[in-house]
């Protein structure tokens, strides 16, 4: 069954997918109420048209500032507000401006207040290349 | 002077979210629709900077409440000892973010933070003289599923009184204290698509003994055997994270520390009554006491609706006057 996703649920932001020099851009939402430090945030999956995307090369885009996801572990006083979209860089990925994906993304929060949570948001949604 | 009404943006965190209303827009619109004056911010959901605090940014803010005739009475901090999942960081580091966050709040002009059990008994001692220097008072968030004898919160109980600081108290917080879960939440899940039978195993577990997370664990087991969605397990399991049924008369303990009031409601039916939590014993046990603080406004029902959470605030407001001045 499905339903409206709550906006704290929501990891898929409102500009979708964009073609771009450096790669296929995904708009993201932080999927929590307040902005947590980005050492407390993963990017757990991303599939295009149901295959999973390989993500070793994939950049975290916020700010203007850039990081390997990897990199991202380490970033404990760099927040993501929570009223800001991050973008995920996907060198490898060129598709036709125009063409339409189903785009399925995982990202899941450590708050850091809340000793041993871990919570996983998964969002679909088919969209358009800008 | 009496218990006052107010409202914390944390009730408008679906309207903020969606970015509908920005910062300053949901100030203004709570000010337009008369439902401060007192108003709790929480740092990390409404400050960019935060745990700093621009100077241009506390020159606009103080401002703009100024414009609006708004109090700013309390911020809600964090204690973020896990900035790296499952590694806590040392208690000089969390020390020296707490102090970050009070000069904030101090900049801002909040008299009251808003602390939770996040942050350990004896940390607070060692930042109680920080916050009379600053003129600032911490007041203990007792949340669900704690309440004023739980042992969580005599712990605390046992440091107030030996430090016996006047910038340490008490912020109320009754999910804690629920008589039932709310219907509103119930029909969340449904509409969600839980089946009958869930709701049922929910309602059986939830007042039941035993810690919240035991109980969680219980439900999860029992609903897996019987064939239940995780998704729909997981929306009725909320109810064990933000609400126990502890005795709502046990608030009178901790009334005279009272420094400050989370309103936590869910939803004021046709009756006039809240749909989970007793305010009707609750409030005349404070009133009565002679506190002086601001009951702020706590929408939690965006929790799993989208309702429109200025409407759910004017209506508990109503509420909250109706019931003390009774």
């Amino acid at each position: 069954m499905t339903h409206t996703l709550l906006p704290v649920e929501r990891v898929i932001g409102e500009s979708g997918l964009a073609a771009s020099a450096d790669g296929l851009r995904l708009d993201m939402r932080l999927p929590w109420y307040r902005s947590l430090p980005l050492s407390t945030v993963r990017v757990e999956a991303l599939s295009l048209d149901g295959a999973p995307v390989d993500l070793a090369d994939a950049l975290f885009e916020l700010d203007g500032r850039r990081w390997p996801l990897a990199a991202l572990a380490d970033e404990i006083d760099s927040f993501w507000f929570v009223l800001d979209s991050a973008f995920l860089i996907l060198p490898q990925l060129h598709p036709a401006p125009g063409s339409r994906h189903e785009v399925a993304l995982t990202l899941a929060v450590f708050p850091p207040y809340i000793p041993g949570m871990k919570r996983a948001n998964s969002q679909t949604a088919t969209l358009a290349v800008a | 002077m009496p218990i006052t009404t107010g409202a914390t943006l944390y009730a408008f965190t679906n309207e903020y979210l969606t970015r509908r209303y920005s910062f300053a827009d949901l100030l203004r619109e709570v000010a337009a629709r008369g439902l401060g004056p007192g108003i709790e911010v929480i740092g990390f959901q409404s400050i960019k900077t935060f745990p700093e605090v621009t100077d241009a940014f506390a020159e606009n803010f103080r401002a703009l409440v100024a414009e609006l005739g708004l109090a700013p009475v309390s911020l809600g901090i964090n204690s973020d000892r896990f900035l790296r999942p499952g590694q806590p960081v040392e208690d000089a580091h969390l020390l020296e973010y707490h102090k970050r966050q009070m000069r904030s709040a101090h900049k801002l002009g909040f008299p009251i933070l808003r602390y939770q059990f996040s942050t350990p008994p004896a940390m607070v001692a060692d930042l109680a003289p920080y916050a009379e220097e600053l003129g600032l008072k911490l007041g203990l968030e007792v949340h669900a599923p704690a309440h004023a004898h739980h042992p969580l919160v005599l712990a605390y109980r046992e440091m107030y009184a030996k430090v016996n600081s006047p910038a340490l108290g008490w912020i109320p917080d009754f999910g804690g204290t629920a008589s039932r879960i709310p219907p509103s939440l119930l029909e969340a899940a449904r509409a969600r698509g839980a089946r009958e039978s869930l709701i049922t195993l929910l309602e059986e577990i939830w007042p039941g003994p035993g810690p919240s997370h035991e109980k969680a664990a219980t439900l999860r087991a029992a609903a897996l055997r019987d064939g239940h969605a995780p998704e729909h397990i997981q929306a009725v399991s909320l109810a064990f994270f933000i609400l126990a049924n502890g005795d709502p008369k046990s608030w009178a303990e901790l009334a005279d520390r009272t420094i400050h009031i989370h309103g936590k409601f869910y939803g004021v039916g046709a009756d006039g009554r809240e749909e989970a939590v007793d305010y009707e014993t609750i409030l005349p046990i404070f009133r009565d006491a002679g506190v002086d603080a601001t009951i702020v406004a706590e929408w939690e029902g965006h929790a799993y609706s989208t309702r429109d959470a200025f409407a759910e605030v004017e209506k508990f407001q109503a509420m909250c006057r109706r019931i003390l001045a009774a």
